[in-house]
């Protein structure tokens, strides 16, 4: 077991090392100038103007060496500075962390909600009527991109019934009740998309566990269906089921970022959005690599807890 | 005299046992008359997609204009139909792409095994905890937005993925009889490929680019709604989407067209990859 964690921190922390050599290159790699960028265009500024910024932003330095610096500076909880605002990467990533966290918390959440007792109810009568129902919307609400799902979403409660708001965002903070409304439409169309992959997953781990001889007994000992169901099955189900969590974390998160742009939400999403349009690769890197260790970093705790609440895998071989 | 009740299901009866198609043969002849429609848009919309007419802009559905028109009057079943061809080559040429590369790099790593297996299959995780749509945003600005440029990004981008799957199927492929024959015999790396992995693997590649295509048409969709994809006053089902979304309070059909031919597209490739994917395991088992 303890093998298995150091391995497994090991792989996700190497994982994590080699997705910022990729990020970091892809970024120096493509043409174009930021400071060129930044300064409009070459023409009527000096050089010297050029070489000062550029000193500034610490763009004269090797390639090598700039990568030390920035990752350097992260692990001292420096995130540098953005190459067009005046403000720090940190401060803005600050101010937008909390926003993409709820909408991903709260989809999540949203979705597993959902998903759950549709997947009971399809898994009792597998090939009934209720299940092929539910495969059929399951697999179109899978066709949806999430921001696609959002436009849907936003027809029907905004421009026709008009009952939540299109556009914005209210920190929790400042208002609870503003901020629940404003995040009921981008979180519908995240879990939209995500609950129909995790119905997917828990009906067949249910269908399957419903067959163990576990159940049989159960029924034998006289046990109610409802308790046979909720009690012996989906527990043992929910499980493996787990492991399917952590994937839709990552796709949520990556379904955030189009979702906060439609919706105008102040998140991570909408800055990596708006600092690649910009070409701030400042604050893109450090947002990008955000993203990707929320990522890693679910999958990881995702594993290791199935792993230690389900004794049936630690039988496993450490790299299975 | 009580006469014997006529079977009143003669005709139910009759529907039941006509023969059924296929989820598989419906989901592929869908997506095969979306692609004759999108080809054949010259000879179905009786409008070009970019002639404008201010005088009947945002006018609803018609006999005129199925789909009615958008901001500038022009006909948007036409831009529809046209801005298929563009987000369709987009895909295909993606899936192209993703296909040659990532076949190759997963058939490589599955060859060789050992440390280039290792290095190979570990940058391909590492490309895949990226979001693969902020690398297309980052790639396509820096490179520019030409259909060409769209293909080949969104091709490299799904290659780590088809390249995984290429190396699964690859390995499973290489315990088999057949192989261990090939490789006793004494055939050459180039000949295992391509007359023994290749045509093998073949239906199960197929499967994944089933899901590239739909990928595919999600990262284009994505990035042109973020203005980044096909730019005016051409337009992709992306670009057509982004500017429905911008008149969602003129007109709220402009953005439903596009968003339901993009859906019914991903849906049908969608259907089309369980189907071809629960076949060939079903081949196998």
């Amino acid at each position: 077991m303890s093998r298995y964690v150091i391995i497994r921190v090991a792989t996700s922390l190497l994982l994590l090392v080699a997705t910022s050599v990729i990020v970091f290159a892809v970024l120096r790699a493509l043409p174009g100038d930021p400071v060129i960028t930044r300064l409009g265009s070459t023409q009527g500024v000096s050089q010297e103007t050029i070489d000062r910024l550029r000193e500034q932003l610490g763009l004269d330095r090797s390639v090598v060496a700039q990568y030390f610096d920035w990752v350097g500076g992260l692990l001292h909880g420096d995130f540098g500075s953005s190459y067009f605002s005046q403000f720090s990467v940190s401060a803005l990533v600050g101010q937008r962390i909390g926003t993409t966290l709820e909408l991903t918390i709260a989809s999540v959440a949203l979705a597993v909600a959902l998903a759950v007792p549709t997947a009971v109810v399809a898994a009792l009568r597998p090939g009934g009527w209720v299940d092929r129902l539910v495969s059929a919307v399951s697999s179109l609400g899978m066709a949806f991109p999430p921001f696609v799902a959002a436009i849907f979403l936003l027809i029907v409660f905004s421009v026709q019934l008009g009952w939540l708001p299109a556009r914005g965002w209210v920190p929790l903070d400042e208002d609870v009740g503003e901020n629940l409304r404003h995040l009921v439409l981008p979180s519908a169309a995240l879990a939209a998309v995500a609950s129909p992959l995790i119905v997917r997953y828990l009906r067949a781990e249910l269908i399957e566990a419903l067959k163990q001889p576990y159940v049989r007994t159960a029924e034998g000992k006289g046990a109610t269906r409802g308790r046979v169901v909720l009690h012996h099955a989906l527990r043992n189900a929910l499980l493996p089921a787990l492991t399917s969590v952590g994937l839709i974390f990552g796709y949520t998160l990556g379904g955030a970022v189009l979702v906060e742009y439609v919706f105008g939400l102040p998140g991570l999403g909408s800055l990596a959005v708006e600092s690649a349009l910009r070409r701030d690769y400042a604050v893109l890197q450090t947002v990008t690599l955000l993203l990707c260790a929320g990522f890693i970093l679910t999958t990881l705790v995702v594993d290791l807890a199935s792993r230690w609440l389900d004794p049936r895998l630690r039988t496993v071989s450490a790299d299975g | 005299m009580a006469e014997l009740p006529v079977p009143a299901v003669t005709a139910r009866e009759r529907l039941r046992r006509l023969p059924r198609p296929s989820l598989l043969a419906v989901s592929a002849g869908i997506l095969l008359l979306l692609v004759v429609l999108v080809l054949a848009a010259p000879l179905v919309a009786r409008y070009d997609p970019n002639e404008q007419d201010p005088a009947i802009a945002f006018a609803g559905s018609s006999w005129a204009h199925w789909f009615g028109t958008d901001d500038l009057g022009r006909d948007l079943f036409a831009r529809v139909l046209y801005g298929g061809r563009l987000t369709l080559l987009i895909a295909g040429g993606a899936v192209v792409v993703a296909f040659l590369l990532g076949t190759a790099w997963g058939f490589l790593a599955a060859l060789r095994r050992g440390i280039v297996d290792e290095l190979l299959m570990r940058s391909a995780d590492a490309l895949m905890a990226i979001p693969q749509l902020l690398f297309a945003l980052v790639c396509i600005s820096a490179f520019g937005a030409s259909t060409l440029n769209l293909a080949l990004v969104i091709g490299v981008l799904l290659a780590p993925t088809t390249a995984r799957m290429a190396r699964t199927v690859a390995l499973q492929e290489m315990n088999r009889d057949y192989y261990a024959a090939a490789v006793a015999y004494g055939a050459r790396r180039r000949r295992l490929l391509l007359a023994e992995l290749l045509p093998n693997t073949v239906s199960l590649l197929a499967v994944q680019a089933a899901i590239n295509a739909a990928s595919a048409m999600i990262l284009e969709a994505s990035l042109s709604f973020v203005g980044l994809g096909i730019q005016p006053p051409d337009a992709s089902w992306g670009t057509l989407l982004k500017e429905g979304y911008q008149f969602l309070y003129q007109r709220w059909e402009y953005a439903i067209f596009p968003a339901l031919a993009i859906l019914l597209t991903i849906w049908m490739l969608n259907v089309v990859a369980d189907q071809l994917g629960a076949r060939s395991n079903r081949g196998r088992a």
